[in-house]
This record gives structure tokens, sequence and C-alpha cells, in this order.
């Protein structure tokens, strides 16, 4: 009995215990509070530096805030609620969001400027004292970074350059992308993974992002180091960076026919000649140069030279081709198909090749037609009557 | 058979030129004539009306479109122009020289003219030029009215090639008559009877059309193996289907008007075009030029014209040594 007696106390003072009212704060008073009360600001910026009026266990009362200390040409606004305001008034142990906007002229002096924010009301008077240092320079706040940057290839091969560029600055930045490269050279820009080209990007405050710079040179280009400036630039920072390409020369072979005409005439069974044009178009001489093609079935093709041993930058050289076709070839085109090849390069040329029969089967038949008549004519002879 | 007879005296084309005009102007006035001439020119011209009609709704672009005038077989008729010609012009030469001698002789003229100054060399030469120019002047008029109506109803010039080749077409079309008048006038000499001669014209007529083709596909089916070993042994017994065939004077002139009227034609027979095809490196459907097209041909045309003279030749030998006299 005495202990239900005891769980019912426990039950009627539990609530008892609960509606006791919360600590009161420590301290009763009025502040006027920021975060950051010494700041840095360029010229020609605007600095908004938010602070907070806090009122901790006073009856709430109108307070009229106002700005003092700020030089001839600066602009200074307390703003609340993103409207100016000249007064604000927070509740007991609550505080009031308001913000100092500041519009640094753009000839402004290095040094510090302290402006002081004043909230007065009929009791009392607080000031909070915020200290501007004006910068002597810009500071750096976009960073570009390659772990690759030179990179080798013949002017057929794509060089492309990861770039990591960071955002060092407090705001987000839209950063624009360009590169100085050689003249007829390309220079794409794409994000990361992705396949889309772009020519901006944004960056959030202190992040960075990977870009990649796809560079093509020219296919003629010639053997050497290139430089191709990548600049990133956004709201007056800058960074660059420089990537190298290391071209080297490559031989680019072709095969046409000597005055560019594919097309020839043949006759069945007899041997044709053409001459084909082996040239080298590239930047670096071809060596071992092999003459192949194909052509149809029983016909035989010669080449002379077979292999020519090097072809030098912009040479040209001749390949005589000399073309059999089969004895029993029906007259009509045909395809024969020619072939250089060298060391990963090869070209070819399609040629047409016209073959007439021969004439030969038209004066047999002629003689045929002659036999006949013979036959007629010793008819006559035989027969003929006077 | 030493004859005991002297050298001829004199030339014997002597009185060719009379014979040939009398007969030329007997064929060109005669009803038969015309009757003929309009049987063939309503022949030809129905297919040709229907392959226009053909012709007009083509919208491809074609190189030698006026050359397939002769060779379209039409939507509305299974037949083309030189598929008629083919048929038609053995009919005409048949018709205009199955009574060419016979009829002198049952008409007791043939004395009368031989005592003429006018050999029988001449006499027979005579006919049979006068019958070829007949046939010439009407295939002629055919043509002309074919690329006349060309002309007219596509609305298109014919190219230099295209004019080549359809004179060449005509060329081989008188030959192609011309052997077959040659056949007329070999039995119109040797049998006396007009009916005869006609009939047996005709019967060769219908057996080169209808039975020969069947004829040469049995012997041909009969020498073909059990089984073929090779892709050569097929076109050998194709080739000698062909030779076999090509013993008909209307496959001749099919193939030597087809190698013209077609430039695309580059060797006949169904499986040599077949292997064709699969050869490498031709192009195909590539016009072959003009020279190239007729030494094509020329097997078919060399045919045709050394087979009228050697028909033509018996004629004479058997016109020879045959009794004039009734």
């Amino acid at each position: 009995m005495r202990r239900l007696i005891a769980l019912l106390a426990l039950l009627l003072a539990t609530p008892a215990f609960a509606a006791d009212p919360p600590a009161a704060p420590a301290v009763k008073g009025l502040w006027l509070l920021t975060d950051y009360p010494s700041q840095t600001v360029r010229p020609g910026e605007v600095a908004n530096i938010r602070f907070k009026l806090q009122n901790a266990g006073l009856a709430p009362e109108p307070l009229a805030l106002s700005v003092q200390g700020a030089p001839d040409g600066w602009k200074a606004d307390i703003l609340g609620g993103g409207q100016p305001v000249a007064a604000a008034m927070p509740g007991a142990n609550e505080s009031s969001s308001l913000q100092l906007r500041v519009d640094v002229p753009k000839d402004a002096k290095p040094g510090s400027q302290t402006l002081t924010i004043n909230a007065k009301g009929g009791s009392q008077a607080i000031a909070l004292p915020v200290t501007l240092t004006i910068a002597s320079e810009t500071p750096a706040k976009l960073t570009m970074k390659t772990k690759l940057p030179s990179l080798m290839g013949t002017p057929k091969s794509a060089f492309e350059y990861t770039l990591s560029v960071s955002n060092d600055s407090g705001k987000d930045l839209t950063v624009a992308l360009s590169a100085q490269a050689p003249a007829n050279f390309q220079a794409t820009f794409t994000e990361g993974y992705g396949s889309n080209e772009i020519s901006s990007i944004p960056i959030e405050a202190g992040q960075s992002k990977d870009i990649k710079v796809k560079v093509t040179p020219p296919r003629d280009v010639k053997a050497g180091n290139y430089p191709v400036l990548v600049r990133v630039a956004a709201e007056g920072a800058t960074a660059e960076q420089r990537v190298t390409l290391q071209i080297s020369g490559q031989g680019r072979l072709s095969l046409t026919a000597k005055d560019g005409r594919l097309s020839g005439e043949a006759q069945a069974g007899k041997t044709a000649e053409y001459t084909l044009v082996v040239s080298n178009d590239g930047t670096a001489p071809l060596e071992e140069v092999e003459i192949s093609g194909s052509v149809p079935t029983n016909w035989k093709a010669e080449y002379n030279p077979k292999t020519i041993p090097s072809v030098a930058p912009g040479e040209k050289k001749d390949v005589q081709v000399a073309v059999t076709p089969s004895d029993k070839t029906i007259a009509g085109d045909y395809v024969a198909s020619f072939r250089a090849n060298a060391k990963g390069e090869s070209s070819n040329a399609d040629f047409r090749i016209t073959v007439t029969t021969s004439t030969l089967w038209g004066i047999v038949g002629i003689g045929i037609i002659a036999v006949a008549l013979l036959v007629l004519l010793g008819a006559v002879a035989r027969f003929g009557r006077r | 058979m030493q004859r005991n007879q002297g050298r001829r005296e004199g030339s014997p084309f002597t009185g060719l030129g009379p014979v040939f005009v009398k007969e030329l102007s007997d064929h060109l006035s005669s009803t038969r004539m015309m009757v003929l001439t309009l049987f063939v020119i309503v022949f030809g011209a129905l297919p040709v009306g229907f392959t226009l009609q053909t012709l007009r709704q083509v919208t491809q672009s074609d190189q030698f479109l006026f050359l397939r005038i002769f060779t379209v077989e039409p939507e509305q008729a299974p037949i083309s122009f030189y598929a008629a010609l083919t048929f038609m012009i053995p009919l005409m030469a048949i018709g205009l020289g199955f009574d060419a001698v016979n009829s002198e002789f049952n008409r007791r003229t043939l004395s009368r003219v031989l005592s003429q100054p006018i050999y029988r060399d001449a006499l027979l030469l005579g006919k049979f030029l006068g019958g070829l120019a007949t046939l010439a002047v009407a295939l002629t008029a055919l043509f002309l009215i074919v690329f006349g109506a060309g002309l007219l109803l596509l609305g298109l010039p014919p190219r230099g090639p295209e004019v080549a080749r359809g004179l060449a077409f005509l060329v081989v079309a008188i030959a192609y008559g011309g052997v077959w008048l040659a056949v007329a006038m070999l039995f119109s000499v040797i049998f006396r009877s007009t009916a005869t001669s006609a009939l047996c014209a005709l019967g060769l007529w219908l057996f080169f059309f209808i039975l020969w083709p069947m004829i040469a596909q049995a012997i041909t089916t009969g020498f073909a193996p059990s089984q073929f070993r090779s892709v050569d042994e097929v076109l050998s017994l194709e080739a000698f289907g062909q030779a076999l065939q090509r013993l008909s004077p209307g496959t001749l002139f099919g193939e030597a008007v087809i190698g013209l009227l077609q430039p695309e034609t580059k060797a006949f027979g169904q499986f040599a075009n077949l292997v064709m095809q699969q050869t490498r490196g031709m192009i195909q459907g590539t016009p072959l030029p003009f020279d190239q097209s007729l030494l094509l041909i020329w097997p078919q045309i060399t045919g045709l014209i050394a087979g009228m003279i050697v028909v033509f030749s018996i004629a004479y030998i058997v016109f020879q040594r045959e009794e004039v006299r009734a």
C-alpha cells in the first residue's frame, strides 16, 4: 500500500516539474552582432556585411539605425529584408537580421576604414564598429592546373589535355574558356567526360572542375613544338596555362595517274602501259613504298619499280604499270585497283580500263564472206553457159 | 566431168541491168507486194505503238532511249519490234522469191527471155537483186516510219551513235531478208510447181522457228553429263547449245540485233551473262562503243551474209544445170 502511494505521488509530481519555465538568459541587454567585423573589399565592389540586432530579455522598442564614418564618395546603406531601413524593433529574446551595404568607389585609397553602425532607442544606444580594409591588389581567384602539359603525336592525332580549373574566390563564377593556338589549329573545349563543346562553364565557390581541351592541328603541319595558351577568365580574374603539342612529321601517300585521268584503254591479250604517280604530300619521307594492285581474274599486272626505296616530302615518282588483259576478255569496262603501301600509310586508285577486242576476227569474217564469193565465182566459171 | 564447152564469151553480167529494173518494177507494182508491205507494216506498227506508250512513261534517264523503241517489250503485247521482224522478214522474203524462176517457166517465158542477149547468170542474179532491193525499200520505209514515230512521240532526237546503230540494224535486217530470199529462190529453181516451192520455203521457215529450238534443246540435253563437275562444263554445254541454235538464221539475226540495239550487251547466253556478272572487275551496265558492238556481232553478220551467198550459189548451180526449154 505504501508503494502504491509513492507511485501516485511520483505521477502527480512529474507534471509539476515539466511545467517549470525554461532557464532565462543569463544576460539582459541589446547587442549588434556580426560574424566578421573586419573584412577586405576591392575598390569598385560592393561589400555586404550581415549583422544582427539582438534583444535579450528586454521589452521591445524601436531602435533608430544609422551608419557613421563612411568616407566621401562611399555609400553605406542599412538593408532589412532587402529594403533600406532606418529603424528596427526586435522582440524580447529575438533578433533582426540586417545588412550593411557599402559601395566602395573605384578610386578608394588603400588602407582601413572603420564604419560604425549605431542603434539608438529611448533608453539606450549601442554601436558596432566594422573595419573595411581596401585590398591593394586583386587576389587570385582562379587557378588552373594540368597534369600533362605536353603531348606527342602526328598531324593526324587529336591532342587532348585535361585541365583542372578551381574557383578560389568566395563566390560562384561563370568561367569563360579560350585558347590561343597557332594559325589553323583548332581548339575545342568539352566538360570532363562530356561530349558537348562548351565556351564557358559555371564553377561554384571553392570548387574545381575538369575541362578538356582538344587541339586538332592542320593536316599539313610541319614537325615541331606548338604552344597553346589556354586561358580562363571570370569577372576580372584570369588564369593561364600553357600546353605544348609536340608534332612529329608524317608522310602522306597519294597515288594518281600521270595526267589525273584514271582510265585507260587496253586490247584483249595485249599489254597496255599506264603511268601512275606516287607522291608524298606529308611532312616526313616515306620509306619502302610498295606498289600492288588487284586486276580482274586471269589478267596480269606488272609494276616497274615494284618498290620505291624512299619518297621525300613533296616529291613525285612515276611507276609504270603494265596490264595485260587475258585473251578471252570480253569487250567492256573493267576496274583495276592499284595500291601504294608504306609504313602505316596507303593510298589506292581505281583505274577504269576499257578493253577492246582484236579486230582479227572481223578480218576472219570478211575472209569467210570472200570465200563464199569465191565459191560463187567458181560456180560461175564452172557452170556459166554461153 | 569435163564439159565439151568452150569458155564463155563476154561478161556474165550482160543483161543484169534490164532484168533487175524489170523485176523491181514488177515487184513494186504487184498487188502481192502491196499486201506483204501492209502486212509487215501493220505487224511492225503494233509493237512500236505499244512500245512508245510504255517508253513515254519511263522517267529514268537512258542514254539509248531511242534504240529502246526497237527492243523493249511493251506491257500490252509480249512482242518487241525486232522480234516481230524476226518473224515477218522471212515471210516477206519468201513471198517475193518463191516463184521467181518457176513462174517464168510455167508461163513459158523463160526460154523467151534467155533467147535475148541475157545470160542465165544475169537472170538469176537480177531476180535476186531485184527482190533484195524491193525488200530493202520496204524495210527502209518501215525503219523511217518507226524513227519518225519515235521523234514525234518521244520528242527527242536520236544521237549520232543511235543513228549509226539503227542504220547497222537496217543493213542486218536486209541481209537477213536476203538469206530467206535466196532460200525461196533455191526452191523456186528446184521445183517446177510454185505451190510446192512456196510450201517448202514456208515449211523451212516453220521448222526453224518452231521445231529447231526444241530439237536443239533436246540434243543439248542429250549431251549433258549426269552431273556437272565444274562451271566450265556448264559453259561449254551452253556454248554447244548456242552453236546449234545459231544454225537458224533467226537466231543469228536476233543476236546481231540485240548486240546492235542494246549497247550494254557484252556476251550472249544467259548463263554466260550470269558468270560475267560474277567475274570480278567488270563494270556492269556500261555501253560498248559502236565498233566494239560491231565486233561482238561480226560472226553473226558474217554468218548471215555468207549464208546468203552460199544458198544463192547453190541455187545458181542448180539453175545452170537445169533444162529450161519446156
